[in-house]
């Protein structure tokens, strides 16, 4: 047992030592992983974006999107006559992970602009480092309305819907149709308080009331506890503002509960991917949907869905699939706009962007707006089919512009400064 | 009303906790090994039941996916655990870590980073009153099972000679092996079996919650505060200490909702200051 003593000297001090260093440096040594074969001097964007960790399936939805997208234009003969490149980094949805990953990507790639994040925690913080090191980033996945709001900068435009686009999607329908004591269950993190707070918002205009709602942890693995609390308080909407694998844990279990046959459950988010991960007694809901392939009469739609289930083994394209294709295509488009890659030029020349119908793939052409950078994607309320069978899963009942219900520039409460 | 209901489901929730933390403690005992990998090798057995259940349906499943979690718990304890005994904790404690995330890629590679559902026979999927919906058909053949299983490995530890052994290797590793027996092969059979009761925990999760690559993550926690509370080496403790954070976390979240996750380490907290060696746990066992 005395050997044992000196072992544990050791690696108190030099054997942690050596082992932290070797950690590190084989880090160092993983290079990003290229989309686009090597090239003379390709335009590179760098993807910061989940494919460990909570949100790792969307992670990997909207990099898909973006592969795909960027196959497309180089397809095409590239950007400003340049091979377009995505360099995917894993932020495994920690802020602090996501700006290492994009600092090396700086360092090491010299990429032009930034994309990705799905944790808006994420996107917060990356939103600030493109900023201070001048780098255009297009937001594709993190909701928080501040992003676009009082934390609006120059480098940062947004593909997805703010929470307040996305819940007025669906909040008059629901106090109309089920009724005005709504108890909520967040998920505890800024996406979920800035849901919360807008559909408060929205309710109370609307006459209904607040009878209670909880503050849910990510990664919490059982419900039991907070729907206990949520029945008692016997509301007509149970509103769940839930991310990534929390919603499909919650869900399960109100089914189990058999809560969903006496309260109406709703919410905003919900995803194609978490109604893949459900069974069948599971599909119920009303949701706010922020793009679906299935747009009957509306061109390029169906073409494009086809074409990416066939690139992805059947996979068919979600929103996030969407937000991942269409802000790769709003980069490309906004630098041949621009005839450069400077980022400040980019940004000028993506302010007032429309998407073409080719890559806004819905029924209205979505603008980034140039005050706050938002994009005024439309919204698809509806709900989950019951019997539905993937991919066809979702029953679209609206198709709602999204100029129509965002907040105005003013009411968001950015301002925008560019450097001088 | 609601205070009670929040008390009972905690007392399910912490049955469940328990379960968990027994095969854990298992392998704390006698291999002296902090398994961080015990997450990974739950998830592992649900996913090998979310393959089987086609071909044998969810009983059938719930008997094989554990024996074949088991068997790559062998080999593992093999090729990686067996090298670690003679050296300080930390090497195993590294070791499995490196394993948990190992494992968790794998599953990711093989069945994909989306979720997938495992779905159990109908009859036990339904509430059994309208008063106690939480008390589905499902929850309570988990805790009976919890209950089943706790028993027949206290009586395997105490009237077979296999338990006796592993008994009496947790409280003098080095005697038992001066007498004879052969202590690399009883802690072997000891790692297989702890792995066997993450494995069987782990399809019980996956029935009730999602199944994802990272489900063990979630669920590891609360096993590791049970064990510290219930006391290391002591099965009864970690019983006993599942049980306790299952419930408190159940009344927390009646009073005061976003605290139920750190309750259970304020409890954990209390404990390692008042009692450092837990409810029932031996003095200075992993000094």
């Amino acid at each position: 047992m005395s050997n044992q003593n000196n072992f544990r000297g050791e690696i108190g001090r030099r054997g942690l030592i050596k082992a932290g260093a070797a950690l590190g440096a084989a880090s160092l040594l993983y290079p990003p992983k290229p989309s686009w074969g090597a090239s003379e001097s390709p335009i590179k964007i760098g993807m910061v974006d989940s494919t460990t960790g909570n949100f790792a399936v969307l992670g990997q939805s909207t990099i898909k999107g973006a592969q795909f997208a960027a196959a497309e234009i180089n397809k095409k003969g590239g950007v400003l006559g340049r091979p377009l490149q995505v360099l995917v980094e894993d932020d495994a949805g920690s802020p602090g992970t996501g700006v290492d990953k994009a600092s090396r990507l700086l360092d090491q790639s010299q990429v032009d602009f930034f994309t990705g994040t799905t944790n808006s925690a994420v996107s917060l913080s990356i939103s600030q480092y493109a900023a201070a090191h001048g780098k255009l980033f297009v937001c594709s996945g993190g909701h928080v309305d501040k992003l676009t709001g009082p934390a609006c900068n120059w480098a940062t435009f947004r593909t997805c819907s703010t929470t307040w686009i996305m819940t007025s999607g669906n909040s008059g329908t629901l106090v109309k149709e089920f009724g005005k004591k709504w108890y909520f269950l967040t998920t505890d993190y800024a996406f979920g308080h800035s849901e919360q707070d807008d559909y408060t918002k929205q309710v109370t205009a609307l006459g209904g009331t607040i009878v209670g709602g909880a503050l849910v942890p990510v990664g919490t693995p059982d419900f039991s506890s907070y729907l206990i609390q949520a029945r008692a308080a016997k509301p007509d909407v149970l509103c769940l503002l839930l991310a990534g694998d929390d919603q499909i844990n919650a869900m399960k279990q109100i089914t189990q509960f058999g809560i969903n046959k006496d309260i109406h459950i709703a919410g905003a988010l919900f995803e194609l991917e978490q109604i893949a991960a459900l069974p069948q007694a599971a599909h119920y809901g009303s949701w706010s949907f922020e793009w679906y392939w299935d747009q009957p009469n509306v061109p390029h739609v169906h073409d494009f869905a086809k074409r990416y289930a066939a690139t992805y083994g059947g996979q068919y394209p979600s929103a996030r699939s969407w937000f991942g294709y269409a802000s790769i295509h709003a980069i490309a488009l906004a630098a041949e706009a621009a005839k450069s890659t400077d980022s400040v030029k980019v940004a000028k020349a993506m302010e007032g962007l429309v998407l073409p119908p080719e890559v806004a793939l819905q029924a209205s052409a979505p603008v980034y707006r140039p005050e706050d950078h938002q994009l005024m994607l439309g919204m698809f309320p509806g709900t989950v089919k019951p019997a539905g069978k993937y991919p066809d899963v979702i029953k679209v009942d609206a198709y709602i512009p999204g100029a129509t219900i965002a907040q105005t520039p003013e009411q968001a409460g950015c301002k925008m400064v560019y450097p001088s | 009303m609601v205070i009670l209901f929040n008390a009972f489901n905690g007392l399910i929730q912490g049955a469940f906790y328990a379960l968990m933390a027994v095969g854990l403690s298992l392998i704390l005992g006698l291999n002296g090994v902090i398994n961080f990998a015990h997450g990974g090798f739950m998830a592992m057995a649900a996913y090998f039941a979310y393959t089987l259940i086609p071909y044998v349906g969810f009983w059938g499943a719930l008997l094989i996916a554990p024996i074949l979690a088991g068997a790559v718990g062998y080999v593992v304890e093999q090729l990686i655990v067996r090298r670690l005994y003679l050296r300080d904790p930390l090497y195993s404690l590294l070791a499995t870590f490196g394993l948990a995330l190992i494992i968790q890629d794998l599953l990711r590679t093989i069945w994909g980073a989306q979720g997938v559902p495992l779905t159990i026979p109908d009859f036990l999927n339904q509430p059994l009153s309208d008063v106690y919906f939480f008390i589905t058909g499902y929850r309570l053949f988990v805790v009976a099972l919890a209950i089943i299983s706790t028993i027949g490995l206290f009586a395997i530890l105490r009237f077979t000679r296999l338990g006796i052994r592993i008994r009496a290797g947790n409280s003098d590793l080095e005697t038992i092996a001066a007498v004879g027996v052969n202590i690399y092969l009883l802690r072997s059979a000891n790692f297989v079996l702890g792995i066997m009761f993450a494995g069987l925990a782990g399809i019980l999760a996956a029935g009730q919650i999602g199944l994802t690559p990272t489900m063990g993550d979630e669920l590891i926690m609360p096993s590791f505060v049970a064990i510290v509370v219930g006391g290391v080496g002591s099965l009864l403790g970690s019983l006993v200490g599942g049980l306790i954070i299952g419930v408190a976390s159940g009344v927390t979240a009646a009073v005061y909702p976003a605290a139920t996750e750190v309750i259970i380490y304020v409890i954990m907290g209390i404990m390692l200051v008042a009692r450092p060696r837990g409810l029932f746990g031996q003095e200075g066992l992993l000094e």
